[in-house]
């Protein structure tokens, strides 16, 4: 049976329900990757998938209405059409909205070497390499999270760093307070059905005054066929704290298209910092393609107090579809939001992704740089608003959108919309779409670079300006990413 | 969608009768349109290209769809006239042509101008295919009410290779007539090979009429014709216009667009080009200036389907009292047009608390060896200047007039016409606030 169950008090009264046992006990036989046992719900979506997950998770009453209300709310939305993407019809009855290791472990220790092996060609510190690279790693395993490190330093500096399961159970006041805060469960399709069947995530919480010591980082990885994914993410920085958060994501190769839809929610009271930085790099589908990762995301941050500061920072390059738009809403007075992004797109991926900047407080801030490269057959969309409310006196905004074209079938789109009732505030956007010039590549072949190196070195310096946001190690990591994944795009 | 039936405008609009043509074809065409209208209702503001420009207030007004008094109404001569403008001179007056009002002798050769209820009663065939079209998208029910119920408008050709000195006037008036009225004009222009034309199209406004005026222009620029396109759109202060201009471009055609929009409640202008020729040219410029609770909208929308296609648009938006202006500026570079070449800025002024603008300016390339760029601005006069005229002794209502205009002046600065850029800068500082 699901250990998940055994290790809970009220594991007595779920076995007893034959339903959800049956459930529970099913067992995936084909086609993993990783040879781990899974456990899940079966496919398909009703009051009783929700009723199912929250009880597996053991959540209190409060979460599962909660839950039922967002599933109530998604029934009636119409699915958005309005990106510029094209989707085939995605059959939310042949998704699990559950899948777990079968195994869970205790401790790092019992972790199934299987998953470690995983995460060690993924790259990911955990384990002793933790130590080493110094960052905390709650990694994502499917939808529960499997291990957890350096919570005892965390916890010394009082920052809370865990599973969202957990921070339900263990965190009540802190998790009703500000879950959906930031994103409403029926803010929009793809939120409202993660509110609904969320499985797991990461919670942190850092108090007043704490600059939490090290980089946070969770990995997330899609594992199990047919599993969606609907991580909950939420970060809530006290007055004056301080975090920096690292999110990496890699897939292993897969034909089906997997459906994820994330929420990640960030808040920051005044004077607090939150910084957010994404690589993503899902599967993204083979050259014709077939399969990959869709990926609807709902990512917002909430300064609400007064000179608090969120920045997002992605660098984007997998998924077969990329919908994602990390928005921050600037509410407390001189609070700062930033966005830097790099999206890449080759064979048949399409992007459509950008930012909010909803300013409401007086002085506030904003800077958008957005770098989208688009090779091969794909479709590269950024979208973005910037939106200067009444109160937003003498807010000002910046906003700076490249795309660089490599290839003759490929399409590079800016759609940025700009509303402005403030007659203090300052808006800018500029845009170009080019690609690579002659010159710059004749410059590099004349001095002996292979026309692969050159462009991408043309393409490293064109994401310059987005990379330097990034912690060290990702930078390195996102510039190998854009190599590999411009692989056979010139020539 | 809204419910179509449950419109006040919609319903007065569908009210009368179309009356026939002569026409078999065009009839037709018109009762498609009209019952396409009747079908998707006014478009609301979850169609794209509507987001910024609610219609629900003007939904719920009615419209006289006819005026026995127009060919009769008396309108000041005089206010037709535009400095550098002394061609050819077609005048509609609430959407009906006025013989006594338009000049029409002397033409020069090569031109043919004429109001399309004349035109249609000759040889009509040549307007088959602009005056059969359908339109299709969500947020075209104007055009299509439009293509049902335009009687009338201007049918322009010019010969191959002709160059037409003088420029010829388009002026549509909209007269008080003591009723609520609704009217609708059809253009259909048309330049012939190395043909070229200076046109100036004129809204005026005689008394304080209110009033919904729909106009389409369809403009066909053949290989290596040249058109110098001036607008001036200075309407009443209750008239709601909305216009579609429609250019095609074939190859090393050139076209130049001057407009100017000062009037009118609620406007809106759909200024659609595509460069389907090599080598096609464009090039717009525009301001918009709606002070007072006016709104006015232009969604710009150029598309470059050939080589070595140039487009450079200008434009700027000053936003004051409650007013509202909306801009979108999209560019569209197809598969396999190379060698495009495509920038467009838009800058707006937002003079008072109340005011504001929506701008969105777009790109969708789909073709690599392309140069497009755009930028959007929207701020305030800058302080230092400010400071600076104010330190010299200029009082501060002056100085910001100053300043409006010099932020104004790009977009007249390239119009050849003297007399007529002259007047056209007259009109705009007038239109600045006095605070």
């Amino acid at each position: 049976m699901n250990s998940m169950i055994d290790e809970s008090s009220s594991a007595a009264t779920l076995r007893d329900n034959a339903d959800v046992a049956e459930v529970l006990g099913r067992t995936y036989s084909a086609g993993f990757i990783t040879q781990i046992e899974m456990t899940g719900l079966p496919p398909g979506l009703d009051e009783g998938t929700v009723r199912a997950i929250s009880a597996i998770k053991h959540e209190p009453e409060w979460m599962t209405e909660w839950r039922l209300e967002a599933y109530r709310h998604w029934l009636t939305m119409p699915k958005p059409d309005w990106a510029k993407l094209k989707i085939d019809p995605i059959d939310y009855q042949a998704i699990s909205y559950y899948a777990a290791p079968k195994v869970a472990p205790k401790s790092l220790a019992e972790v199934d070497p299987a998953l470690l092996e995983t995460y060690e060609k993924l790259g990911v510190p955990l384990h002793e390499r933790a130590a080493l690279a110094g960052v905390a790693v709650d990694a994502v395993f499917d939808s529960v999270s499997v291990g957890t490190t350096f919570r005892k330093q965390l916890a010394d500096a009082g920052v809370l760093f865990c599973s969202m399961s957990e921070a339900i159970r263990e965190y009540p006041e802190i998790v009703r307070k500000y879950l959906g805060s930031v994103v409403p469960t029926g803010d929009n399709f793809f939120a409202a059905l993660n509110s609904a069947v969320f499985s797991d995530g990461s919670f942190v919480f850092i108090p007043k005054g704490v600059r939490c010591p090290m980089e946070l980082s969770t990995y997330f990885r899609i594992n199990a066929q047919n599993t969606g994914q609907f991580e909950r993410t939420l970060i809530v920085a006290e007055e004056g704290a301080h975090v920096s958060y690292l999110e990496g994501c890699t897939a292993p190769k897969r034909d089906e298209n997997q459906l994820h839809a994330a929420v990640v929610e960030l808040v920051a009271l005044e004077k607090a910092q939150i910084k957010y930085s994404t690589v993503q790099n899902w599967y993204p589908g083979d050259e014709n393609g077939v399969g990959g990762i869709y990926n609807f995301v709902t990512k917002r941050g909430d300064c609400r107090g007064d000179d608090a500061k969120i920045s997002w920072t992605q660098v984007e390059t997998g998924s077969a579809i990329t919908w994602k738009y990390p928005s921050v809403v600037l509410r407390g007075d001189r609070s700062v939001g930033e966005f830097y992004s790099v999206a890449l797109t080759h064979h048949y991926q399409q992007a459509d992704t950008g930012t909010k900047m909803i300013h409401l407080g007086k002085y506030t801030k904003s800077k958008i740089v957005s770098k989208g490269i688009s090779a091969g057959r794909s479709s590269n969309s950024y979208r973005g608003l910037v939106k200067m409310e009444k109160g937003a006196e003498g807010a000002r905004n910046y906003t700076q959108c490249d795309s660089l074209l490599i290839g003759k079938k490929c399409g590079a789109h800016t759609f940025p919309y700009m509303e402005v009732k403030n007659p203090t505030a300052i808006v800018e956007h500029e845009a170009t779409t080019s690609k690579i010039s002659d010159d710059q590549m004749f410059y590099c072949r004349a001095r002996g670079i292979s026309e692969e190196d050159a462009v991408s070195m043309i393409v490293d310096g064109f994401c310059k300006q987005v990379f330097r946001e990034l912690p060290m190690e990702f930078a390195v990591e996102a510039k190998k990413l854009l190599e590999v994944s411009l692989e056979g795009a010139v020539g | 969608m809204s419910q179509p039936a449950s419109l006040p405008l919609v319903e007065s609009l569908l009210d009368a009768p179309l009356p026939p043509s002569g026409l078999a074809w065009l009839d037709v065409a018109r009762q498609e349109n009209l019952e396409a209208f009747a079908t998707s209702g006014l478009p609301d503001t979850r169609v794209e290209a509507w987001k910024y420009t609610a219609l629900r207030a003007l939904g719920q007004r009615r419209f006289a769809t006819r005026d026995m008094a127009a060919p009769a109404v008396a309108v000041d001569a005089a206010s037709l006239v535009l400095p550098g403008v002394d061609g050819p001179r077609l005048v509609f007056v609430n959407g009906v042509f006025r013989a006594d009002l338009s000049q029409l002798g002397n033409m020069p050769a090569g031109l043919s101008l004429q109001p399309l209820s004349q035109a249609l009663a000759g040889d009509a065939e040549p307007l088959r295919f602009s005056l059969s079209r359908h339109y299709r998208e969500p947020g075209d029910a104007f055009a299509r009410i439009n293509a049902a119920r335009a009687q009338d408008g201007v049918v322009l050709r010019v010969a191959d290779h002709a160059e037409i000195g003088e420029p010829v006037q388009l002026v549509f008036v909209a007269a008080a007539a003591g009723l609520d009225l609704a009217w609708h004009a059809r253009n259909v222009i048309e330049l012939g090979q190395g043909a070229g034309l200076n046109l100036v199209e004129h809204h005026l406004a005689s008394g304080e009429p209110t009033q919904l005026a729909t106009l389409v222009s369809d403009i066909e620029l053949r290989e290596g014709a040249r058109l110098q396109y001036t607008v001036l759109q200075n309407a009443s202060a209750s008239t709601h216009l909305i216009r579609r201009t429609a250019l095609r471009l074939q190859a090393q055609a050139q076209a130049t667009l001057h407009v100017l929009e000062l009037g009118g409640a609620l406007v809106r202008h759909d200024l659609q080009a595509e460069l389907v020729g090599d080598g096609a040219q464009l090039h717009t410029r525009g301001v918009f200036m709606p002070h007072g609770r006016q709104h006015i909208d232009t969604q710009l929308a150029i598309r470059h389907q050939a080589l070595n296609t140039t487009s450079e648009s200008t434009w700027r938006g000053v936003a004051n009292d409650r007013a509202r202006g909306v801009f979108r500026g999209a560019i569209v570079v197809a598969p396999g047009a190379d060698g495009s070449d495509a920038s467009l800025s838009n800058k707006n002024l937002l003079l008072s608390p109340g005011a504001e603008i929506d701008t969105k300016p777009e790109l969708e390339i789909y073709a690599d060896e392309v140069k497009a760029a755009h930028g959007a601005t929207v701020g305030q006069l800058d302080e230092r200047s400010l400071f600076y005229l104010r330190s010299r002794g200029i009082p501060l209502a002056e100085a910001r007039a100053l300043l409006t205009a010099a932020f104004c002046r790009a977009v007249l600065a390239d119009l050849p016409n003297e007399a007529l850029r002259d007047h056209l800068s007259t009109l705009l500082v007038n239109q600045l606030p006095d605070t």
